[in-house]
């Protein structure tokens, strides 16, 4: 087991690996950036270096920087977090030519699954439905359109690296592709730095399904069961739920099992999540796999009583799962809202500024991993993450009325936050009869989602 | 009569001032860089009518010897601390005290009003290297990068340095990454050893600015 791990991330994420740390024994030092000198994890960390400015590219995303922290604190294993440098497989192996461990999937299973477009190849072999798409990368707009017309639009255009929605656009006929694709070229190029791009057909009213696996380095592998991430604002999860509503609890235990067999035969190591596109008929089709802990994981979590971060850490150590499938027990319904500093009355536009008063929710099933603390103040160099709320019950019932009574009694004060968002869907009809696709709020736009809420 | 009082009074203050700015603009910069190099606690030198004491605290050597990244090391230093810098990085605090000699033959100076730096005495009563340097002549050089960092050759207190010279380097991963001195000045302190962790924007060298550099 490692003696000592950095922690490159910030935020509640900082937060919670700095409490799987503790819980381990196993001591952290928090790097952190000059914006989030004063942030919770910083002031929790036994130890904190300050790794550069407020810049991500020099601090956060500067492999030296991080990588010159972790050893001139004497630390032996890297924890990426999300986001950042969690899934750049060019960082894992510096990490590891500095005799460090990155604290996720090893180098080689990073760049074997680093392409979005590769892996859809190499796990649709072992089994996993995919959704129709170009072979290989589009070479050019002929190749393009040429592909478009083989798939039959309308068709996403997706960035191989990278997330998020950026550089992704769904088009219709041939002109809006043409014109579509030269910026979402560019917007991959500006976000991840590779402007390869893939296209795929487009599925209307789908259901987001994905599916947490862990495999350790001996080939063993285990399920979690999945999540239900279809809330989504311009493909952004902002609510997360599981088990789903989507699919009968055969076709999810048949959806989980395909997944973890599909994962293991492949080669991956560590914690991971397969993502699935549901369509209306309750078809499943495999879209890309994220090598890293997700926000959403807190669900799994309070599902399964199972530790995922220090899962992550265990396995990188070179430790066996250590449990059976039998062994995963995943009970009642769990729903994650996710709190961001946006503005729900002006097209969600982030904010930042300082949080006058806090408060976060308890009582039975309720959990609030936030880094949010009174006088704190959100730099507005990063994401918009201010915390993720879950409220767990026996059912999907107990949990939205415990979720909103949660909801209710939050207070962050000074800041103007999502909450709107969250209070009007669980009163929304559709999500109440888990009916909610990830395409309905941009379809009814969020504003009138928010005052349909508001009147009914 | 009054009126003869006064100007007697004003010849006294005009000497009484030209003999603090011989002080603060020859004599003292040398003397804090002589504290800073000895490690002496305090030194008082006396020069016609006015004495020099500078105090060197010792529990400015203890905080050397802490980890920079060691957080607890920096909380109990958090009523210093107001806008969040690193307290190991603070300074070695130097107080520096000006007070005319008494005429008494004993020798013990009476404390008189203690006169500020530079030319007006309306200024602070005295001065640490820390926040009251800053505030005036005092500049810092700070880490460009996390790392080990090398004192150079001009990081030695007591040595003029120019604007932009280096001072020493931080070393990143073995690529050296220069620590530059902000102003003209003379160094003050070294406040990291050599060898030692440092994290970024961690102060590293005192410098104080000489009265040109300013205006400029």
């Amino acid at each position: 087991m490692f003696n000592k791990i950095l922690i490159a991330n910030r935020g509640e994420i900082a937060l919670r690996i700095l409490r799987a740390c503790r819980t381990m024994g196993i001591e952290a030092v928090v790097a952190y950036s000059e914006a989030d000198r004063e942030s919770l994890a910083v002031q929790l960390a036994d130890e904190a270096i300050c790794i550069g400015p407020s810049d991500a590219r020099r601090s956060y995303l500067s492999v030296p920087a991080i990588i010159s922290a972790a050893v001139v604190t004497g630390c032996d294993a890297i924890h990426p977090g999300y986001g950042f440098l969690s899934e750049d497989e060019t960082f894992a192996e510096v990490v590891r030519a500095h005799d460090l461990t990155f604290i996720g999937p090893p180098p080689e299973v990073l760049d074997r699954f680093a392409s979005k477009e590769g892996t859809r190849r190499l796990l649709g072999g072992y089994g996993l439905p995919t959704i129709p798409g170009s072979v290989g990368m589009v070479r050019d707009d002929e190749h393009a359109l040429a592909e478009a017309d083989r798939i039959g639009y309308p068709v996403l255009i997706k960035p191989s690296a990278g997330g998020g929605g950026k550089g992704m656009r769904m088009v219709r006929t041939p002109r809006e592709l043409e014109s579509s694709l030269r910026v979402c070229r560019s917007e991959a190029k500006s976000a991840f730095g590779d402007d390869s791009l893939y296209l795929e057909k487009w599925l209307d009213d789908t259901r987001h399904v994905e599916v947490q696996v862990a495999v350790d380095r001996y080939g063993h592998g285990v399920q979690f069961g999945e999540r239900d991430c279809s809330v989504q604002r311009r493909h952004q999860k902002i609510l997360e739920e599981g088990p789903t509503t989507a699919l009968s609890s055969a076709a999810r235990a048949e959806l989980c099992e395909r997944a973890i067999h599909a994962v293991v035969a492949a080669g991956y190591e560590n914690v991971g999540t397969l993502e699935f596109l549901v369509d209306a008929e309750g078809k499943a089709y495999f879209i890309e796999i994220n090598c890293r802990i997700q926000v959403e994981h807190a669900v799994t979590e309070m599902l399964t009583g199972i530790d995922l971060v220090a899962m992550q850490i265990r396995i990188a150590a070179g430790e066996p799962l250590g449990m059976t499938q039998a062994e995963v027990q995943s009970r009642g319904h769990a729903i994650e809202f996710r709190i961001n500093a946006e503005d729900p009355a002006h097209d969600f536009r982030p904010g930042a500024g300082v949080v006058e008063r806090y408060h976060a929710p308890g009582g039975p099933g309720i959990r609030m991993d936030s880094h949010l603390f009174p006088g704190y103040e959100v730099p507005p160099f990063y994401d918009s993450l201010l915390g993720k709320l879950v409220a767990w019950g026996p059912d999907r019932a107990t949990a939205i009325e415990r979720g909103r009574a949660a909801l209710n009694e939050l207070v962050v004060d000074g800041i103007i936050t999502n909450v709107e968002i969250h209070k009007a869907l669980i009163s929304s009809e559709t999500f109440l009869e888990g009916r909610m696709t990830t395409n309905l709020l941009d379809r009814v736009g969020s504003a009138a989602f928010l005052a349909a809420a508001a009147r009914g | 009569m009054p009126q003869d009082r006064d100007t007697g009074q004003d010849a006294a203050r005009a000497a009484a001032h030209a003999g603090i700015e011989h002080l603060m603009d020859t004599l003292l910069p040398s003397l804090i860089a002589k504290v800073a190099t000895l490690n002496v606690g305090e030194l008082e030198v006396r020069e016609g009518d006015w004495h020099v004491r500078l105090r060197h605290p010792m529990a400015a050597g203890q905080d050397l010897e802490r980890r920079a990244t060691d957080r607890s090391a920096q909380r109990s230093h958090a009523g210093h601390d107001a806008v969040g810098a690193p307290a190991p990085a603070r300074p070695q605090a130097i107080t520096v005290a000006v007070g005319a000699v008494s005429a008494a033959s004993n020798g013990t100076a009476p404390t008189l009003s203690p006169v500020g730096p530079g030319r007006a005495s309306d200024g602070p009563p005295a001065r640490e290297a820390g926040s009251g340097l800053a505030a005036s002549h005092g500049q810092i050089a700070t880490s460009p990068a996390v790392g080990i960092f090398q004192p150079g050759s001009a990081a030695v207190a007591g040595a003029r340095v120019k604007a932009g010279e280096r001072l020493g380097a931080v070393d990143m991963l073995g690529i050296p990454q220069d620590v530059v001195a902000p102003a003209d000045g003379i160094v003050t302190s070294i406040m990291v050893e050599g060898g030692m962790a440092v994290e970024y924007g961690q102060e590293l060298v005192g410098i104080e600015a000489t009265a040109g550099s300013e205006a400029h």
